[in-house]
């Protein structure tokens, strides 16, 4: 009885989607995040549905059978403007209405109409034990190399304050929500410092999501301010040529009054003579009928990011159009082995 | 008052105070979002704990799980033992210490660790770097709100919340010493882990210190994090706000009333106002809201000795 009114309760809540995007898939997220019936969560801990949007690169399926394990149960998956992946379970697509579908697979799977989906991949870690080091890690003593195939933190150089921790190597993306969609980051880090970093994969290429007020709302999440961000979502969805013209004015006092511009930390990443501060007030400028550009530049994002601490660097790496951050993923050094 | 009555009355006002919190914080997000409040919001919280509770609990890769359990167990506890010392009324306190406030300010020390606990418990990275951050700014935060606590008890000279509630029947601590008030609602929402001073579970970590945390286990962390928001606004109220005093209405009316205000006061605050990053906030708290609650405090002992 208890587990009835549970799940009839849980049902009727906005249903909890962890977003994997693709190819062109980010303008569509953003405008379904907007609908009440759905919300969107930034770890797979805390959704139960999948919503792969958009085309996924045949190197990022792994990651995407990993992801889809990583989600708690129940749990089920929905393909947007993709086919489903093969290996997948028996797949629910989304069509135009996309948010009734997502409610009504949620409600589904919260009252147990749909079962959940089980692993696709083996509960093990990626990669076999090396047997090397004092403790079979590969290491040296108790820390460093890698065990099961993931780095271990080993003390170095700090770049910053000649306070040596351990370096800690982690590989973020490509569905992470805090950075772009599709982008791979290989990241050293040392406390939160980032000492070095590698761009393994770069963004999808994202059509149509360079609007100024979009960009505003990327960056805002980021800094506590997810109320503001959906502000600006909806009157970037405004601005299309069916609905009304959203009212910039109060829009701008709001984001003037959050203390966005001046939590940023002045010179923080600067590129092409612009830093994050000037790009924000380029984009606000953008949004109000200024005839502004980016202005040009060559440059690598994994450059950008050295000596920067954790939250610096997720703003750097989430303030540039998607089509200006593709270039930067491009060349470099930072480019690896671009699978 | 007896002992069971005096936990009921705790729990009872933490419960409730839990759930409204959880609603406002929710109305606080759409009139930041530029949406009207719904009547929905008031059983949104339950139904985000239905969610959690059908959810499976995710173990992570080697945990430290005795550390993921008494990490929301320890934070729900530091909330309730840190409201044990505000009263209600006169008299009507669960443990009215001489030093109440040196207990709060303990509590206030501990959330630091237990905070660090559930960052480190999920052995797994981003919630690990929330741990440690919110450790690097927990020190100042928590160091501010000694000085500012003590500039609150003065007036009362007196440690014990009681003498400090009573010592503001005729003026509030928040007219005498508004930069504190402002002060300890900042250290609130450092302990509650909340919009600009959110350096734990911060959308920049994808949830910090929860990230990894589903079902049951998340619930308990949000439950103890909202039981912690509604033991800073009890404190807020007791020792800036006047506490039980007030014209008409019975002490504890008023004393829940001002909690309400406060809770909504924390709630919007959370969503209006940016996140600095790490380093900045650090600058900010040490070379200028330390300095600032120290002068707060010369103050309050200067107006203390001339006047008093």
């Amino acid at each position: 009885m208890a587990v009835t009114g549970a799940s009839w309760l849980a049902a009727s809540a906005p249903a909890p989607v962890y977003p994997a995007v693709g190819a062109d898939g980010l303008a569509a997220v953003e405008a379904l995040s907007l609908h009440p019936a759905v919300s969107l969560q930034a770890s797979p801990r805390h959704a139960s549905l999948l919503l792969v949007c958009g085309r996924i690169r045949e190197a990022d399926r792994p990651a995407l059978r990993r992801l889809h394990d990583q989600l708690p149960h129940p749990r089920a998956t929905l393909w947007w403007r993709t086919e489903p992946v093969p290996g997948f379970p028996a797949a629910s697509c989304v069509g135009d209405d996309r948010a009734d579908a997502v409610r009504a697979v949620w409600r589904r799977l919260a009252t147990g109409a749909l079962g959940s989906e089980a692993d696709l991949l083996p509960d093990e870690p990626p990669a076999p034990w090396r047997g090397k080091g004092d403790h079979g890690q590969g290491g040296e003593g108790m820390t460093g190399g890698k065990p099961y195939g993931r780095p271990m933190a080993m003390t170095d150089e700090d770049c910053r304050d000649g306070l040596a921790l351990d370096a800690y190597t982690a590989r973020l993306g490509p569905f992470l929500p805090i950075l772009p969609p599709g982008l791979r980051l290989e990241l050293t880090i040392q406390g939160d410092a980032i000492q070095s970093a590698r761009v393994p994969s770069p963004p999808y290429p994202q059509a149509g999501s360079d609007d100024p007020l979009r960009c505003i709302a990327r960056l805002l999440p980021l800094l506590g301010l997810a109320g503001l961000a959906e502000r600006f979502r909806r009157a970037a969805q405004g601005r299309a040529p069916d609905l009304g013209a959203p009212d910039l004015g109060a829009l701008g006092r709001a984001l003037r009054r959050s203390g966005a511009l001046y939590a940023i930390p002045p010179g923080l990443g600067g590129f092409a003579g612009e830093d994050l501060r000037a790009r924000l007030r380029r984009w606000w400028a953008q949004a109000e009928g200024a005839d502004l550009r980016a202005p040009p530049g060559e440059g690598c994002l994994a450059d950008l990011l050295p000596g920067l601490e954790w939250s610096e660097a997720m703003l750097v790496a989430n303030s540039f159009e998607p089509e200006i951050l593709m270039r930067l993923c491009r060349a470099g050094p930072g480019d690896g082995d671009g699978s | 008052m007896s002992a069971a009555a005096g936990l009921a009355l705790l729990f009872g006002v933490m419960a409730v105070g839990a759930w409204l919190a959880a609603a406002l914080d929710r109305a606080a997000l759409a009139l930041a979002a530029g949406r009207r409040p719904a009547a929905a919001m008031l059983v949104a919280p339950w139904r985000q704990g239905a969610i959690h509770l059908l959810r499976q609990r995710i173990r992570t890769e080697r945990p430290d799980a005795m550390n993921g359990l008494l990490a929301p167990a320890c934070y729900l506890l530091l909330a309730a033992a840190g409201m044990s010392v505000v009263p209600f009324a006169p008299g009507l306190v669960v443990a009215d210490l001489d030093a109440g406030i040196v207990l709060w300010g303990a509590c206030e020390a501990l959330t630091v660790v237990v905070v660090f606990l559930h960052g480190w418990s999920a052995n797994a990275p981003l919630p690990l770097i929330g741990g440690y951050r919110y450790v690097a700014i927990g020190l100042p935060a928590m160091l501010l709100s000694m000085f500012v606590l003590i500039a609150a008890a003065l007036p009362a000279q007196s440690l014990s919340v009681s003498a400090i509630v009573e010592s503001q029947a005729s003026v509030w601590n928040a007219v005498r010493q508004p930069p504190g008030l402002v002060l300890f609602l900042m250290l609130g929402l450092s302990l509650t882990l909340r919009g600009p001073f959110d350096y734990a579970d911060a959308a920049d970590l994808a949830g910090g210190t929860s990230a990894e945390a589903s079902g049951p286990a998340q619930a308990a962390w949000q439950v103890a994090r909202l039981a912690m928001l509604v033991s800073v606004s009890a404190m807020t109220a007791a020792v800036f706000l006047g506490g039980y005093h007030g014209p008409w209405l019975p002490g504890p009316a008023w004393m829940l009333l001002k909690m309400i205000v406060v809770l909504a006061v924390l709630a919007a605050a959370t969503h209006m106002f940016a996140r600095l990053p790490p380093a900045r906030m650090l600058t900010l708290l040490w070379t200028l809201l330390l300095p600032l609650s120290f002068l707060v405090l010369a103050l309050v002992g200067a107006e203390v000795l001339l006047w008093s």
